[in-house]
């Protein structure tokens, strides 16, 4: 990719989020504003599973353990000190870690691909069940109670940087959240365009041919894994605050939703499963309020529809079925 | 004078069966040698133990004097080897450009890097296919691809596994003059089927047999010599064997 | 001296427990190369198959033993037609689509038979030894593992519809040559696989709070087990049956519930590191 183009996605992305965040907070009511910040910090959190599956090549279905444990980490965090500066890097620092660790023990064990989908998948479970058992007064981290299967309760909510007594208003963290993403997307675009990144999507490519050029393959899955455990792990601070940390973080539900959103909006791009998110998730709570059907069930039947009918996802199959009609077009 | 690469007695395992069986042989600094032998002779094993691919079970390697038994690929290749597999083992998603800048990227800043990669795609004339995607290319495109990834980073030594396999004749007669030619610059080890290619590059010719080396000598010498023939053909019926049966 | 063997026969019942629900993934996994995420639903199917018609006043033993495995096995031959057949050789869009299927199934039992927990209590009572009272459903458990194992084995070994059946996981080609049809092997394994499931969960309900979510909780330790067993379908599973689950029993006794499964993965990793392909790709690697 030329320079140019980057900076000329970049410019429209920044763009396009400053539009939302200065316009959807004048047009839309209070709750939908909610759904529409929830919405976003899923959309973050699908932009981390795209890179690290779409670009990185690993198979993760664990992404939401990491999601959850931005979102625990953080509300730990704000209720044991006073105002939430420390707390957003913590929620940043203690996924990257998990998120190292496991790499390492996956990646420089050579664990094979399948392998790393049933045990990111595992661990994800595993958390889970953890923060479950963990109802009862003495489970608590400091001053912050983990509350089990009912999560914890009142998070605080991110305050103005330096001044704790002034918490943000929720169209703040609105733009926040809007910030966020474009932000993480801007650092995708740039890793993406960077030597490292190109070696990442080398090795996702063809791993053998990679090393054969005296690349440590390991180590460059390790640092976008991490990377992608990071931005996890903001997309649940962010959910922490429009919504509150539970366990349901870490659920077989959102695991499997992210792994829909991206592979419907198409795997191995950056929109698309941005896209997808955000337009899944109101497709979700719409089907949410069917009184008669299931959404797990919903969910399952565009999961099953999206691989028989369009494996590649809808951006690249929209795209390349576009591109075909202005060939069309053109020959005509 | 210490050789590039040695091996000492280098075995390779696999259960019962060893596919390599205490190789020794020494290249030397700019020389080219080419290693022959029929299927299933332990030369492809004998590669891949090099390209640390393979671990062997058994022996040594050794680079410029240094034991380096057991590297991984990565470890090898910053070594300054150049490999091309059998197989091309290609960035099919990505061009051409990007793939042989990726090859140099590791040891020069981007500017660099894309001069150095023009410069190896021109060499190998391929310079118009820049901006193709490898995964559409054809298969002697392919195997001129991979070769412009292992020759630009300029490695010390490069070790090639059978790489006309596919190549149309005149395609094998560039590939033949572009050996010799990096030859001059760059000691180069040819895992190779095909005669005429040898015979138009080789000076040293090592012949594996049953994972062992059979005779180690000069390409005339070699292929004039019955035991080659008899290896490479299976053993002759004498008249007096044919009578008797 | 009893405590001692009362926790032995604890863990025998947890190795037991592990290997049931493992073996029809085994056999999918093994036979077909096909990673089923949908196979703690198929649990899930069995227990409240095996509910349903118990209350329905079948007798529990015929529920359990033939509804069960009987209804799921049916279900199974319906998904392999209609999803699992079109992804062949499409290993990840494999694990993706039985996601989908597990989400969907997990969705229509929610709606049919709603969140709450079912359960029926375990037949047969308890049984003392020496000072310990210990339910002899246990038993019964570690009884019908050994049968399953045994039977499947039997199965695979000595019929020659499970001849059939191994010649054409080997070599798919070569048994259509021969007149096979692997699209029908294929078919019924899968199904066979299913049922197996659908019999395990209904042997487990006794025990296991019966919700729809029931499944996923036996899921990624059933993955575990058939990952870590390696590529011989029944010596994997028992070898992996009885390390993890050994150890996750006795992790669960001397700690918590939550740290024995964390151990029992921790172990499995680190095997998983030592023996990539898994205990049967090092060991017993001829075996079935």
């Amino acid at each position: 990719m030329t320079d140019r183009r980057l900076w000329t996605e970049i410019a429209a992305a920044v763009v396009l989020a400053a539009l939302c965040a200065w316009g959807l907070p004048l047009a839309l009511q209070l709750y939908a504003l909610i759904n529409a910040t929830i919405y976003v910090s899923m959309a973050v959190l699908a932009l981390s599973l795209a890179l690290v599956w779409g670009f990185g090549g690993i198979l993760c279905f664990g992404q939401a353990a990491f999601f959850g444990l931005g979102g625990y980490a953080y509300a730990v965090a704000a209720l044991n000190f006073t105002g939430t500066s420390w707390a957003v890097p913590v929620a940043l620092l203690v996924p990257a870690a998990l998120a190292a660790i496991l790499g390492y023990l996956m990646f420089f064990g050579r664990i094979s691909d399948v392998y790393i989908g049933v045990i990111t998948l595992t661990v994800t479970l595993i958390l889970f069940n953890f923060a479950n058992s963990t109802a009862g007064d003495e489970w608590h981290i400091g001053a912050a109670p983990l509350g089990g299967f009912n999560g914890i309760p009142s998070t605080p909510p991110l305050n103005m940087p330096g001044d704790p007594g002034t918490p943000l208003a929720p169209q703040q963290i609105f733009v926040v959240a809007v910030a966020c993403l474009a932000l993480c997307y801007v650092i995708c675009k740039l890793v993406l365009h960077s030597k490292f990144g190109r070696v990442v999507v080398a090795v996702k490519e063809n791993e053998t041919r990679a090393e054969l050029l005296g690349y440590d393959a390991r180590l460059y899955k390790l640092g976008i894994f991490t990377l992608g455990g990071a931005m996890g792990g903001l997309a649940g601070l962010l959910f922490a605050n429009c919504v509150f940390v539970s366990p349901t973080m870490f659920s077989l539900f959102y695991s499997g939703q992210i792994i829909i959103w991206v592979m419907v909006g198409g795997l191995g791009t950056l929109i698309g499963p941005i896209v997808g998110a955000i337009v899944l998730q109101i497709l979700t709570t719409w089907a949410g309020t069917l009184r008669d059907i299931n959404p797990s069930l919903i969910l399952g039947v565009i999961l099953m529809a999206a691989v028989l009918v369009i494996p590649r996802g809808i951006l690249p199959t929209a795209t390349t079925a576009l591109a075909r009609l202005r060939r069309h077009g053109a020959v005509r | 004078m210490t050789a590039l690469l040695a091996t000492d007695n280098l075995g390779m395992r696999f259960g019962g069966v060893r596919a390599v069986d205490g190789v020794s042989l020494a290249v030397a600094e700019g020389e080219l040698r080419c290693l022959i032998g029929p299927n299933g002779a332990g030369k492809s094993t004998f590669f891949k133990c090099l390209t640390g691919q393979y671990k062997p079970t058994s022996g040594r390697i050794l680079w410029r004097g240094r034991d380096v038994t057991g590297y991984d690929s990565f470890a090898v290749a910053r070594l300054g080897v150049g490999i091309k597999t059998q197989i091309p083992s290609l960035f099919d998603g990505l061009d051409v450009m990007e793939s042989v800048v990726l090859a140099v990227r590791r040891l020069h800043s981007e500017a660099d890097s894309r001069r150095r990669a023009l410069t190896a795609l021109e060499r190998l004339g391929i310079a118009a296919l820049a901006r193709r995607e490898v995964g559409l290319l054809g298969h002697g495109q392919r195997q001129l691809v991979e070769l412009a990834m292992v020759v630009a980073p300029e490695p010390d030594l490069i070790i090639l596994d059978e790489p006309t396999a596919g190549m149309s004749a005149e395609e094998t007669s560039r590939t033949a003059a572009l050996i010799r030619e990096l030859n001059r610059r760059h000691a180069i080890v040819v895992v190779e089927h095909d005669m005429q290619f040898i015979r138009a590059i080789a000076r040293t010719v090592t012949v594996f047999h049953q994972g062992r080396v059979l005779i180690e000598d000069s390409v005339e010498r070699v292929l004039a010599d019955p035991r080659v023939r008899d290896v490479y053909l299976g053993k002759p019926v004498t008249r007096a064997e044919r009578a008797a049966s | 001296m009893d405590l001692a063997f009362a926790v032995f026969l604890q863990v025998v019942t947890g190795v037991a427990t592990l290997l049931i629900i493992s073996l029809g993934l085994a056999v999918i996994f093994g036979m077909m190369r096909v990673i089923n995420l949908a196979h703690g639903e198929f649990l899930m199917l069995g227990a409240y198959s095996a509910i349903v018609s118990a209350r329905a006043g079948l007798n529990i033993w015929v529920a359990m033993l033939i509804v069960a495995p009987i209804v799921v096995g049916v279900i199974g031959a319906v998904v392999e037609r209609l999803v699992i057949r079109r992804l062949y050789g499409r290993m990840l869009d494999t694990m993706l689509a039985t996601w989908g299927l597990s989400l969907a199934l997990i969705g229509a039992v929610t709606m049919i038979f709603g969140n709450s927990v079912s359960g029926f209590s375990a037949p047969l009572g308890s049984i003392s030894i020496g000072g310990f009272r210990s339910s002899s459903y246990a038993l019964f458990l570690i009884g019908a593992a050994v049968v399953l194992l045994v039977g499947t084995w039997a199965v695979l070994r000595l019929t020659p519809a499970g001849l059939i059946a191994r010649a054409t996981m080997q070599n798919p080609e070569m048994a259509a040559a021969l007149g096979v049809s692997p699209g029908r092997v294929y078919a019924i394994t899968f199904a066979a696989g299913a049922a197996l499931s659908g019999l395990a969960g209904a042997l487990i309900a006794p025990f296991s709070g019966v919700v729809p979510t029931m499944g996923t909780v036996y899921i990624a330790r059933a993955f575990i087990t058939v990952v870590t067993g390696g590529a011989a379908m029944l010596a994997g599973t028992l070898s992996a049956s009885a390390l993890l689950g050994s150890v996750s029993t006795l992790g669960t006794f001397f700690t918590t519930p939550v740290l024995g499964e964390v151990i029992m993965l921790g172990i499995a990793i680190v095997l998983l590191r030592l023996l990539p392909r898994g205990i049967t790709g090092r060991f017993f690697r001829r075996s079935l």
